[in-house]
């Protein structure tokens, strides 16, 4: 009798997930248990990680079939993979954003570009490490800081990477806070630090309605791999500075974004099952994500430093930092680490401008990667 | 146009010829904002009539 009862408890166990638990079923619950700590406790982009950690918590309990295929979370990871996602992120991102301080000030476009010296540090250490140069360029793309650049430009090089990059991806831009403020500190003297910039001029509603349109000419002639994201990102902006569809602007910026935001945490969550993700590659690849992100800062307040010997109206090297795209997070770190400094100084608008201009330098050197690394 | 060779090599040159190509393109972009005041010359809108939707 008691031998009957133990197998017939030891059969019911074996249909739970109780048996098949293992270390790293534990090590990853804990994994998104502190992201859930960190978006609730630190409020660490809580929009994001409050998505990826639950959904990392429940993949590594054995016998849940979300992920499998035909669950839930896999419809959300065909949503990613097939690059629905990033591109709907991207729209309803154009639909929130004013790209006016980057159009005021022309000669910031340039940060855009220096503050992703990041990209190419961790790309050559990937391939230095051994991954391939596909792999390479994927994990490169983290020090664009740009969340659905790294997945789509991930999906088209290397997608069985897509766990641990955007991970890394916005994981560091979260940290964001702290990672740059002790690295623009170390590169620029108290007096850079102090100066004061001028007034932006004001942008014309016109300026700002031909903006998005120019834009999506020259992204789809030039830079075919990458243009449904930026193309998304100038018909979100373009809604919003037209005035006249303001329901289809608050819409892509407001209901849609959140609806996407939800689908794309949890396909990223869904994809941390500790059978794939705890590696000695994922360390790597964190690893580069983390100097891609501390070159990226580095080069930002050198190339404004840089710009500063031929400029006659000097520019405050710290909204260099701001370059590297992680829109609005990096540009309100120039802000505060100004701020700290001198309380008078408000840097923000000035740094919004590098920022924006970031998100076009992570467009194009991606859409270069992309077109020197033959992806289609 | 020849592959790239999937070495360190490779990496290096691809690496410097997108970081270039990227300071290339951003400064075009950077042009064409500066030239893009322009237009205001030719046409003047109000929001005031564009806002209350269709």
């Amino acid at each position: 009798m008691l031998d009957q009862l133990l197998s017939l408890f030891d059969a019911l166990l074996k249909q739970t997930g109780l048996a098949h638990l293992y270390w790293g079923n534990f090590a990853m619950i804990g994994v998104g248990a502190v992201m859930i700590y960190l978006a609730v406790a630190k409020k660490c982009e809580p929009f994001l990680l409050i998505g990826i950690g639950f959904a990392c918590i429940v993949v590594n309990i054995p016998g849940s079939d979300l992920a499998q295929p035909g669950g839930l979370f896999d419809y959300a990871y065909k949503g990613v993979s097939l690059l629905i996602v990033p591109p709907l992120i991207f729209l309803g991102v154009g639909a929130i954003t004013d790209f006016g301080p980057m159009i005021a000030n022309p000669k910031l476009v340039l940060l855009g570009a220096g503050a992703h010296l990041g990209i190419f540090v961790a790309l050559i250490l990937a391939k230095v490490l051994g991954f391939s140069l596909s792999e390479a360029g994927a994990i490169g793309i983290i020090g664009g800081a740009d969340g659905p650049m790294a997945i789509f430009v991930t999906m088209k090089l290397a997608p069985h990477l897509l766990s641990p990059i955007s991970v890394a991806a916005y994981s560091y831009m979260a940290l964001m806070p702290i990672i740059q403020p002790p690295i623009m500190r170390l590169l620029t003297t108290k007096a850079e630090r102090n100066i004061q910039m001028a007034q932006l001029r004001k942008v014309s509603r016109l300026e700002k309605i031909i903006f998005p349109v120019i834009i999506a000419i020259i992204v789809n002639l030039f830079f075919p791999p990458v243009a449904p994201l930026v193309t998304m990102l100038m018909l979100g902006n373009l809604f919003r500075e037209v005035l006249i569809v303001d329901r289809l602007s608050d819409t892509a910026g407001g209901t849609l974004l959140n609806l996407v935001t939800i689908v794309l945490t949890v396909a990223i969550g869904s994809t941390m099952s500790a059978k794939t993700f705890l590696s000695m590659q994922t360390v790597e690849i964190v690893a580069l994500g983390l100097l891609a992100f501390v070159f990226g800062t580095a080069s930002g307040v050198v190339t404004a430093k840089i710009m500063n010997l031929f400029l006659k109206t000097k520019i405050n090297p710290l909204i260099g930092s701001a370059g590297i795209a992680s829109v609005p997070i990096a540009a309100r770190v120039s802000h505060i680490v100004a701020n700290q400094e001198n309380p008078k100084l408000f840097l923000i608008y000035h740094a919004m401008g590098p920022n924006l201009a970031g998100v076009f330098g992570t467009a194009i050197s991606g859409g270069i990667l992309l077109a020197l690394l033959g992806a289609k | 146009m020849a592959p790239i060779p999937d070495n360190v090599e490779g990496a290096f040159l691809i690496s410097i010829i997108d970081f270039i190509l990227s300071f290339v393109i951003i400064s075009g972009i950077g042009v064409i904002l500066a030239i893009l005041p322009v237009v205001n010359r030719f046409w003047v809108i109000d929001d005031k009539d564009l806002k209350g939707g269709h």
